[in-house]
């Protein structure tokens, strides 16, 4: 389904405007999907476990202030640093759910609200320039000159977490968390420690997409990702990672992350004005919602 | 306890400056209490509030264009706010999206909204009677402190003696019994989604009259502001328990609280840090008598 979209998504662009299958544009797509693959490949984790993250895109902005700050004193190590802090943000927030017991959207709203006020006290409540982006720039380079390095390695993160649940145990554990988390437990599925785990990628996941954006817009700033929230969440739904969990995958949401950037680049193209977009979001991500959901899980919804 | 710390925390103006500070989050509040009660959750307050701030400032005298309409623009601002909560309720009950998925989603659209009707130009407001509200003073409190007052009055007596009322706290507390003993839930649902839009719809005229104009950003933070201030005040966001006097007294020991730590000395950029730190604590405090083994938490 997400890739017949996808495809006929292209074909409209492609008929809206003959310019649009140039190389050029297609380039400048797939730099702007990079940092949203990522995102929403990694909080898809989460999603099969049936909880959700909301506090990715406040992760990712309070890591784009971290690494401009500690661009300058760590150099090279900055960026192993940043996606290691964003991930055991990710694992408190895992651990939070899990021992206390508290439903994860509440957890990570908490989250978010605690790490953007993080994010505005540490930087300043400004933008933190990098003046030395020589570690980060390699994300800017083009392989074979024209597909962008940030597009290949967002594959890449799409790929190691799909290769990491293909060869353990771990997509059948997530699975069954998702579909029927008592029957789990009593099976003997380690469902917290799957829980939490799925927290820490979700997380550090967060952290890669921060260090794309820093690489691109040469600094970092305590807002710089937040408006990134709505399209991830968009972008696993429409993929078609079933709100409920159990059902989904993460190539899904690579395919989701490439039809919310074509929805986006494609509204000025047909002539819609860019204001429509958050509309858009809202409707995408009901209707999604609606589609996916599995109807026989839910006789109450809260 | 601020008291104490602060010599400026105790003067007369800081009281003042503090209940005229609770008057937007008190009717924010007040609507997303109904919504707690039923166990489902809010998060449209800030889109809603947005739309119906740009709706107001276009339909009152303005700088944008020579609409006048008064108490009336007022009404269509909060009827606008109505039906985005009947959307978010509507989504719920017919397309079966979770409340958190449903109102997040209208409050993009909202938002979507809002920045239409800004259209890159700030509307200033210039109809006296609006920018008065939140200037003049009556028994000591702007008009908005008595609005909101009002607010929490009519809030708790739709608690108390309407049908509508009592039937949210039915659907928090066991929504199966409730079906199954023949009450049609579905309209009950939506409708409290309505009636809590219809306070966000107020809450952004609110804001408007403050500001003097109506901004896109209207509601930011208010949505989770409102969220805190429940949870403290008592209800549950598993349902069932709390009201509108619960979070009223809630909301009043955030702002004291927020503006405490502001006059102890602590960066305000702090606030919705300490905000969320209390709605964890204290969902995390709620559950922990109902902690069983094998218990599901999604």
């Amino acid at each position: 389904m997400p890739l017949i979209a996808l495809l006929a998504l292209v074909v409209a662009l492609a008929i809206a405007d003959p310019g649009f299958l140039t190389q050029r544009s297609l380039t400048a797509v797939a730099r702007t999907a990079a940092p949203l693959i990522v995102l929403a490949a990694a909080a898809t984790l989460i999603v099969l476990c049936g909880g959700i993250d909301l506090s990715i895109a406040a992760v990712a902005s309070l890591s784009t202030v971290l690494l401009a700050l500690w661009l300058p004193h760590l150099g090279g190590l900055a960026t192993p640093a940043v996606i290691l802090a964003a991930a055991s943000i990710g694992a408190v927030q895992g651990v939070a759910h899990v021992l206390l017991r508290i439903p994860s959207f509440i957890v990570t709203l908490g989250g978010m609200s605690i790490l953007s006020a993080i994010a505005l006290v540490v930087s300043g409540a400004g933008t933190v320039r990098v003046v030395d982006d020589s570690t980060v720039k390699w994300l800017e380079l083009y392989v074979g000159g024209y597909v962008p390095m940030s597009f290949v390695m967002a594959l890449v993160v799409v790929a190691l977490i799909a290769l990491m649940l293909k060869l353990t145990p771990l997509r059948s554990w997530i699975s069954a968390t998702g579909y029927s988390e008592s029957a789990a437990r009593l099976a003997g599925t380690p469902v917290d420690l799957v829980k939490i785990g799925a927290f820490v990628v979700s997380g550090a996941g967060a952290g890669f997409a921060a260090i794309m954006l820093v690489s691109r817009q040469f600094s970092g700033g305590p807002t710089m990702a937040d408006n990134l929230l709505l399209p991830a969440v968009a972008a696993i739904v429409v993929g078609g990672t079933a709100i409920t969990g159990g059902h989904g995958s993460v190539w899904r949401s690579l395919a989701g992350a490439l039809v919310v950037t074509l929805l986006r680049v494609g509204l000025p193209i047909v002539g819609v004005p860019s204001a429509y977009e958050q509309i858009l979001y809202g409707v995408v991500i009901v209707i999604a919602v609606t589609l996916t959901l599995d109807w026989s899980k839910v006789s109450i919804i809260k | 306890m601020f008291a104490v710390l602060s010599p400026r925390f105790r003067s007369i103006e800081n009281v003042q400056n503090m209940v005229d500070a609770a008057a937007v989050l008190a009717v924010v509040t007040c609507g997303i209490t109904f919504v707690l009660l039923m166990g489902s959750i809010d998060l449209s307050a800030a889109g809603v509030m947005g739309a119906s701030a740009l709706t107001v400032s276009l339909l009152v005298a303005n700088n944008r264009n020579d609409n006048d309409l008064g108490l009336l623009g007022i009404g269509v601002a909060v009827l606008l706010g109505c039906a985005f909560g009947c959307l978010s309720g509507l989504a719920l009950v017919l397309l079966k999206v979770p409340s958190f998925m449903a109102t997040l989603g209208v409050s993009a659209v909202g938002l979507g909204v809002a920045t239409l009707m800004f259209a890159g130009v700030q509307p200033n407001i210039s109809d006296a009677m609006l920018k008065g509200w939140a200037i003049e003073r009556f028994l000591g409190l702007s008009y908005l402190t008595w609005i909101a007052a009002t607010c929490v009055l009519v809030g708790w007596l739709l608690q108390r003696y309407t049908r509508l009322g009592r039937y949210a706290f039915a659907i928090g507390g066991a929504e199966e019994v409730l079906a199954l003993s023949g009450v049609r839930v579905k309209p009950y649902k939506v409708a409290v989604f309505a009636v809590a839009g219809a306070f966000y719809g107020l809450a952004g005229v609110m804001v408007t009259s403050q500001l003097g104009a109506g901004l896109v950003q209207a509601g930011s933070g208010y949505d989770f502001s409102a969220i805190t201030a429940a949870v403290v005040g008592g209800t549950l966001l598993t349902g069932g328990r709390g009201g509108v006097l619960h979070s009223a007294v809630g909301v009043l020991l955030v702002v004291v609280l927020t503006n405490g730590l502001v006059q102890i000395g602590v960066s305000p950029y702090w606030q919705g840090g300490v905000e969320g730190l209390i709605v964890v604590a204290a969902v995390a405090a709620a559950v922990i008598p109902q902690r069983r083994r094998n218990q599901v938490v999604k």
